[in-house]
């Protein structure tokens, strides 16, 4: 029983981590002229729990940060993206706050 | 601007290359964007266009083409209405490919016909860009009961870094264009500078008889 415990508690926390995900990243094929990856930010931004967009065209990555307490699913984000003309790779969260995704990728940069 | 035999080839040459690997603005931004867009073609063309997109594959709007022959004169004014639908993207790892069409129908008047007549377009466009090679091919076809035009325009562009998101981008293009009916004899050629960011595109450069060729374009 305890250890049926720990699993669910395990199983629920690791839910609460991916539930308050800072920010979500997305690899995205296609994603190479800033002038068309505004629709992107532009669709993203539509999304109520979303507080922030950061596009990386060097690393073809779109990084959406949530607000507080707020999630999007990944096939409203897929579909997002497919809606607005590019395909998704792979969907990740991350712990981290758009501003340091935005740090990293500026210090990948060539 | 009048070509030699060679430079014919070189023209040929250089659409069969676009046509393995084209791209250029495209008519289509984004969905639920609007596209504003007006060029002026070195004194024998100047179009304006307004569209807006419901969806990333198709978009509708209006637009006024004026075309000013070099040859003998002739003008044509047209107002019209557009469909551009997407037929295909290829969204690739680090490039994107795609393939538009279009069909207007307008009023058209000119200068060697009296009134005005009804006048229908078939066009189409085939990009592939990377963000350091831009390339597009693009064919526009008007006729009425008074007259018929063919517009070709190719691109061949290069960025001299790559540009990101939040930066400006800078392209040099390279631009043929040919006109049918008496338009313009020959391929006029230009080089041109691309300047984007955000939502605004601006393009000018200069033809090879020294005619400012001049483009703005806005998305949002």
């Amino acid at each position: 029983m305890k250890i049926l415990r720990a699993m669910i508690a395990g199983v629920l926390l690791a839910m609460s981590v991916s539930a308050q995900a800072a920010t979500i990243e997305m690899d995205v094929n296609g994603l190479v002229c800033a002038f068309c990856a505004q629709g992107i930010e532009k669709k993203l931004r539509n999304f109520a729990a979303t507080e922030d967009v950061a596009v990386s065209l060097e690393q073809r990555l779109v990084a959406v940060a949530m607000k507080p307490g707020q999630d999007i699913g990944d096939d409203e984000l897929r579909k997002a993206l497919t809606d607005a003309g590019y395909t998704v790779k792979a969907i990740r969260r991350v712990d981290e706050s758009i501003d340091t995704v935005r740090a990293r990728l500026k210090a990948a940069k060539p | 601007m009048h070509l030699s035999n060679g430079r014919r080839w070189m023209a040929a040459l250089l659409c069969v290359c676009a046509v393995a690997s084209t791209a250029q603005a495209k008519p289509i931004a984004f969905a639920n964007g609007t596209t504003v867009m007006s060029e002026y073609g070195a004194g024998t063309m100047i179009e304006a266009q307004a569209f807006y997109a419901p969806y990333y594959w198709l978009s509708t709007g209006a637009g006024y083409l004026h075309l000013d022959s070099d040859v003998d004169g002739r003008t044509r004014n047209i107002e019209y209405v557009r469909v551009n639908y997407l037929v295909k993207r290829w969204n690739l790892d680090a490039a994107q490919a795609n393939v538009f069409v279009w069909g207007s129908l307008g009023n058209a008047s000119g200068s060697d016909f009296g009134g005005s007549r009804f006048a229908r377009n078939a066009g189409f466009q085939l990009d592939y860009e990377t963000r350091r090679i831009y390339s597009s091919l693009k064919s526009d076809l008007w006729e009425s009961t008074a007259f018929s035009h063919r517009i070709d325009t190719l691109q061949l562009g290069l960025a001299p870094y790559e540009h990101d998101y939040q930066d400006i981008a800078t392209w040099f293009v390279l631009q043929a264009r040919s006109y049918t009916g008496e338009i313009h004899r020959g391929t006029e050629w230009a080089l041109l500078l691309r300047l984007f960011k955000g939502g605004a595109w601006v393009e000018a450069g200069l033809t090879g008889d020294g005619k400012p060729q001049l483009m703005a374009m806005f998305n949002f």
